[in-house]
């Protein structure tokens, strides 16, 4: 496993521990210096001649220490390599009875302390199957060292056999049972970072959920807000329309009766005023502004019917009372909406009630007003025929649309002989 | 009572297409027809070639501008043909369009007129003339939106006066009854504004009406 960099914020960072080198932040300086101590101890082992001997021994402890620099790369090598040297040790080091200057150079030293370091090394960053063939290798050296090393022995020392034996094997150990502890903090740190990293993962993804639905979201108020103004201008162009069309005319109509009046009231020299003719003109005139007077009071109520001025509720009622198709009124709504809610959620009332009478053919109609949660919920029930859809460029879709403008909703339920039932959903304040 | 002029009426409101009519045929004139959109005037144009079209701006389809459209068609095909052209708005620009080019027998007027009913009809009998009728509310706008403020102020309060009545397309014997005032007096004072404006001098009512209202064009 490679070293990976501390994390920032667990390190500690105070003013001694900045100021020295730390280990574990140099792996390299570390593994130099231990090869550098392994070969310098072994020092003092060396034959002192001839210098073919002294040349070999210096090879042979500079490649053992040497391989505490590949450890971190490549452990096993690193491992099989020193075991390959001192397998080469034991066979020829430690013929019984001593050897020639040669055996002399070949023999064990302190740098075979590179063994457990690296066993150590191969049992925390290499799978276990692997850690453990190396500890049963180690182990087979140890036995293979103290066989050849042992014939060498008085008789009498079985105890330093004993110790011998017990120290290699139980150095061979304590390495592999360090490093196998290490390698299951390490699997450990390895499984969290892992845990960290898909619970990371998760929640950015949540997070880009949450962003795509706010996007979405903004969209459709966007569209609903172009629409609402759509809506708002189309609906001044009726009211001009309406006023163009209807009052105007009539009160153009109006001023030119009674402008046709004065000037009968006020005949040429010589003429007489036309009585018949005069009264007809006012009685146009009487009837065509009674028929103004209407006209205007029906486009103010379609703009805003003054019934709403007393709240929801009694516009409800009111609206149920002159309903064509008996209407019973529900009402179950703690606060009042809006008066934007309220206006629309009337207006809706009135369209529904107006096509329960139209298409239903029912007989009863029931509209029923109720809080839910933050919202204004409203549906209209006939027990007509059924068979209403929501259906594009119909009536039920343009109701749909006005509701969005408001950010509310309109559902139609009509199973074909009925009930018809029509839910609204707005928000309480628009 | 002068003899009768032969009228086609283009109006969508039935009451004031009715009272209109009435009104005009108790003074003695021909209704000939009374139409509700642009195609049926046309038509009715065509075949009965009255002495004058009275049209409303708004009509169906569109509800926008067509009797303006329908005025400036006619008076291309038919210019023995007067239009008084009203409505329930006006618009300078409309005025313009429709003056553009008009040598005369052309009027635009706002529909509250029909109020003074005997002043509507002597419009529509002075556009059926050749005339050029102007309603004062245009001119009034015109004069206070017009971008030669500076040679205006340059008028005496009652030139002003006579500036408004000559764009409305008053004869100068209309204008010297309303401000009860000699004709002569009244020649005077056009020949000052127009000598101060900087236009060429016309005894004809319906040139200098034009000059006016394209002097005053925004």
């Amino acid at each position: 496993m490679r070293e990976q960099p501390a994390p920032p914020g667990r390190a500690y960072s105070g003013p001694m521990l900045t100021a020295l080198p730390r280990p574990r932040e140099h792996p390299r300086l570390l593994d130099g210096a231990l090869a550098v101590l392994l070969f310098s101890l072994s020092f003092g082992q060396w034959p002192s001649s001839p210098p073919g001997s002294v040349a070999a021994a210096v090879g042979i402890c500079g490649l053992l220490a040497g391989t505490v620099l590949a450890r971190r790369r490549y452990p096993v090598a690193a491992l099989a390599a020193a075991l390959a040297i001192a397998a080469v040790q034991i066979v020829f080091g430690m013929a019984p009875g001593g050897g020639g200057p040669p055996a002399r150079a070949l023999e064990p030293t302190v740098a075979d302390a590179v063994i457990p370091v690296l066993l150590y090394t191969v049992a925390a960053h290499r799978p276990r199957r692997i850690s453990v063939a190396a500890l049963v290798a180690c182990l087979l050296g140890s036995a293979a060292a103290i066989a050849r090393w042992a014939p060498a022995q008085p008789p009498a020392s079985s105890n330093l056999l004993f110790i011998a034996a017990a120290g290699l094997a139980g150095t061979a150990l304590t390495a592999w049972v360090l490093g196998d502890s290490m390698a299951y903090r390490y699997r450990r740190e390895y499984y969290a970072s892992l845990e960290e990293r898909a619970a990371r993962a998760e929640a950015e993804r949540d997070a880009q959920v949450r962003i795509a639905a706010a996007a979405q979201r903004a969209r459709e108020l966007q569209d609903r807000r172009a629409r609402a103004i759509d809506e708002s201008a189309a609906r001044l162009r009726r009211i001009e329309r309406d006023l163009h069309d209807g009052a105007q005319v009539r009160l153009a109509a109006l001023a030119m009766t009674l402008g046709e009046i004065k000037e009968d009231l006020d005949p040429a020299p010589g003429r007489a005023v036309d009585g018949e003719r005069t009264r007809r003109l006012v009685s146009a005139a009487h009837q065509n502004a009674k028929e103004t007077l209407a006209e205007l009071r029906d486009l103010a109520r379609g703009i805003h019917p003054p019934v709403l001025d007393r709240g929801l509720g009694p516009a409800l009622s009111s609206l149920a009372e002159t309903s064509a198709v008996p209407a019973e009124l529900r009402l179950a709504c703690a606060e009042p909406p809006s008066p934007a809610i309220a206006d629309m959620a009337y207006f809706c009332a009135a369209e529904l009630l107006a096509n329960v009478a139209k298409h239903s053919g029912a007989a009863h109609a029931t509209i029923s007003v109720s809080d839910q949660d933050e919202r204004l919920l409203m549906t209209v029930t006939d027990d007509g025929a059924g068979g209403a859809r929501l259906a594009p460029g119909g009536g039920l879709a343009g109701l749909l649309e006005r509701v969005q403008t408001v950010d509310g909703q309109l559902d139609v339920s009509s199973p074909p002989g009925g009930p018809t039932v029509v839910t609204i959903e707005l928000p309480r304040h628009a | 009572m002068p003899p009768g002029l032969r009228i086609v009426i283009a109006e969508d409101a039935a009451i004031m297409r009715d009272g209109l009519t009435q009104t005009l045929t108790r003074r003695g004139h021909d209704v000939v027809a009374a139409v509700a959109d642009a195609g049926s005037l046309r038509e009715a144009v065509d075949a009965h070639r009255p002495d004058v079209a009275i049209i409303d701006v708004r009509m169906p389809p569109t509800h926008t501008d067509e009797g303006l459209r329908a005025a400036q068609s006619i008076h291309r095909d038919h210019p023995g043909i007067g239009v008084l052209v009203f409505s329930q708005y006006i618009e300078t620009q409309s005025a313009a369009e429709l003056f553009a080019g008009a040598p005369g027998g052309v009027g635009y007027l706002l529909k509250d007129r029909v109020a003074d009913v005997s002043d509507f009809v002597e419009a529509i009998t002075r556009v059926a003339a050749g005339g050029t009728v102007l309603d004062p509310e245009v001119v009034r706008q015109l004069l206070s939106a017009s971008r030669r403020a500076d040679a205006l102020t340059t008028l005496t309060p009652r030139e002003r006066d006579v500036l408004a009545l000559v764009a409305q397309g008053r004869s100068n014997t209309a204008i010297a009854a309303a401000f009860t005032i000699s004709p002569r007096v009244v020649e005077k004072h056009v020949a000052s504004i127009f000598g101060k404006l900087g236009l060429p001098p016309s005894q004809n009512d319906n040139r200098r009406v034009l000059a006016a209202i394209k002097y005053l064009e925004p």
